[in-house]
């Protein structure tokens, strides 16, 4: 019992750093109709810039140092090459998205070598929580909360402020937002700087959780695909929930069928989008 | 056809030059990078299907190959080891055809991004069993000991031969291809390209148009597959990775499939002999391989024959299909 429940509960955490991750691809999947396949490389230069960074300023700056950053890196590959492909089939954006991540990969693998580094925690989040038969290291707490801010935030700032209804109307119909006047060009640059800036953000707290390597972002960009298949396009609960199930699935299924857990959360997306084409929560998007 | 129209036919001049391949002196000693051009060639004619006449950006198309290598290796292994390879290569492509008729009917009436998201969705699937289920796939280590035996009665286990038995089989598939693409049904295919909506209009069912594109498309994908195994002597789970995806529609576009029913031919060409020529000569290959995908789209994302074909005669994607 106390197996499960402490599989239960690093499978939660797990789910919001999975919606964390997706966040980003989803926002610019929703309102660019760019499949961003180099959302894991972002992912894994907001880790190794934590990690350069980190020695130098300490936590708390190098975590948003590495995160502007990667910022300013969305902006120029999304000005230099993802504008390119607006409105072309879907398979250039994958194309051109893809090649730059595996140039990218293979720079961090010229630069900092294929070993993996592993970071220790802050110190402020070392040590491990017990209750009861339950234990959870306190920066997986930390991790959690961060998720949660994020999250919550981001969900805020869509419902409740001028630029995020913009967002929302890109989502649903970015050509008629731009003739009504605002700056479609600008909102896309917006949206995939905030993008590479979440992915950036969760690869500096998964940094200490696993360890830095230069392929890490591969294994966190096929979940984000589950996520938004299965909780749907255009919807922060929805990647929520969606980020909880493939979370869920991987933690506690590995008690059932430990060998073909990573192949579980494919099944349940191939059965929630056969019945729900838009995902659990997903609303009526531009690529319908 | 009349005597003319084939001496204008590109395939006459392609299958010449392709049967002479192994005299050619310094390319005779490169024969297996010949049968694997021949494969590749299969591969993506059969992929330009679905992306170049219907418009099916379909990201999984490593998987179909893998499944028809896999089908063909343990077929071979588990049934007819003294029987010849026939029957591995036959069950290989029905294989293909099999993953593809699976997939296909799940993902049929799904359009552009979701279409392509499920098929990267199934290429991880089929990547996750066979690295897992090792007592069939063998896992990491893989399936070896696929020798050559004989096909049909013919021995083929030197390089040589089994070069000719892949020209032999790239020549039915590429006719058979053509035969496909410019049927009736390769022209209701480009209807739907061009405008699903019509032609859903006009009474086409295209979804079960889709589904029937996506599983041809997967039986030559397989049978590639299938002659790949025994190419190489083994099968192993790397093949189900989504380089390999990436491999066909990389080539598919650099020669302008989208552009030219002939541009997957070229752009397999270039893509395969550029890609050997990188690494070979240098370790960080990986670098310019992904320069390469970001420079076609951006210098030429219709492709070389996209450049020097006629836009009217496209049989490509187009902006106004975005529309529908």
């Amino acid at each position: 019992m106390s197996l499960f429940i402490n599989l239960f509960v690093n499978g939660v955490i797990l789910g919001l750093l999975y919606a964390t991750i997706a966040l980003g691809f989803s926002l610019v999947l929703g309102v660019s109709g760019v499949l961003n396949f180099a959302h894991g490389v972002l992912f894994a230069l907001g880790a190794y810039g934590y990690w350069v960074l980190k020695d130098f300023m300490g936590f708390w700056p190098a975590m948003a140092g590495a995160t502007l950053i990667v910022g300013v890196i969305g902006v120029v590959v999304e000005r230099l090459l993802v504008r390119r492909v607006y409105g072309e089939d879907p398979l250039f954006g994958l194309v051109i998205t893809m090649g730059f991540a595996m140039a990218i990969e293979q720079v961090l693998h010229m630069i900092f070598g294929a070993a993996a580094k592993t970071v220790n925690p802050p110190a402020f989040a070392q040590g491990v929580l017990f209750l009861g038969d339950m234990m959870v290291p306190y920066y997986r707490l930390f991790v959690a909360l961060c998720c949660v801010v994020v999250l919550t935030g981001t969900w805020l700032v869509l419902n409740n402020t001028a630029f995020g209804a913009i967002v929302r109307a890109g989502m649903y119909d970015s050509e008629m937002v731009s003739a009504l006047g605002h700056d479609l060009p600008l909102l896309r640059t917006a949206v995939f700087a905030l993008g590479a800036m979440a992915a950036a953000f969760s690869g500096v707290l998964a940094s200490s959780i696993w360890s830095i390597k230069p392929g890490m972002g591969g294994a966190f960009l096929m979940p984000s695909f589950l996520v938004v298949l299965i909780g749907g396009l255009g919807s922060i609960r929805g990647t929520v929930l969606g980020g909880l199930i493939v979370g869920l699935t991987t933690s506690l299924l590995s008690l059932v069928i430990p060998r073909f857990v990573d192949i579980m959360p494919y099944v349940i997306m191939a059965v929630v989008v056969y019945f729900w084409p838009r995902g659990l929560l997903g609303k009526q998007n531009i690529l319908e | 056809m009349r005597p003319k129209s084939i001496t204008r036919d590109p395939y006459l001049y392609i299958f010449l030059a392709f049967a002479l391949y192994p005299f050619y002196p310094f390319l005779g000693n490169f024969t297996s990078l010949g049968s694997e051009l021949l494969l590749f060639f299969i591969f993506t004619l059969s992929f330009n299907l679905c992306l170049g006449y219907t418009a099916l950006p379909s990201f999984g198309h490593g998987a179909l190959y893998g499944m028809g290598t896999f089908g063909a290796a343990l077929t071979f292994l588990h049934l007819t080891p003294g029987l010849g390879i026939g029957l591995s290569i036959l069950i290989g492509g029905l294989t293909g055809m099999l993953g593809a008729t699976a997939v296909g009917w799940l993902i049929r009436d799904k359009k552009g991004i979701y279409f392509a998201m499920m098929t990267v969705a199934f290429s991880q699937v089929m990547f996750g069993l066979c690295w897992r289920w090792d007592e069939v796939t063998g896992g990491e280590s893989g399936l070896t000991g696929l020798s050559r035996t004989s096909f049909l009665g013919l021995d083929i286990s030197g390089s040589v031969p089994y070069y000719y038995l892949c020209f032999g089989f790239f020549v039915v598939c590429a006719i058979l291809i053509r035969i496909i693409a410019r049927s009736s049904f390769g022209m209701t295919l480009q209807s739907i390209r061009q405008n699903p909506v019509r032609a859903t209009y006009l009474g086409y069912n295209t979804g079960f148009y889709k589904f029937l594109v996506y599983a041809l498309s997967g039986f030559f994908a397989g049978l590639a597959g299938a002659l790949y195994c025994f190419l190489a002597g083994a099968a192993f789970a790397d093949i189900f990775d989504w380089t390999k995806s990436g491999d066909v529609v990389i080539a598919t576009l650099l020669g302008g499939g989208t552009a030219s029913f002939y541009g997957p031919i070229v752009g397999s060409l270039i893509f395969l002999v550029c890609k050997e020529l990188i690494s070979a000569f240098w370790e960080n290959w990986l670098l310019a391989y992904g320069l390469f995908f970001v420079l076609i789209i951006l210098i030429c994302p219709r492709g070389l024959l996209g450049l020097i074909t006629d836009k009217d005669h496209t049989c490509g994607i187009s902006k106004e299909k975005r529309e529908s």
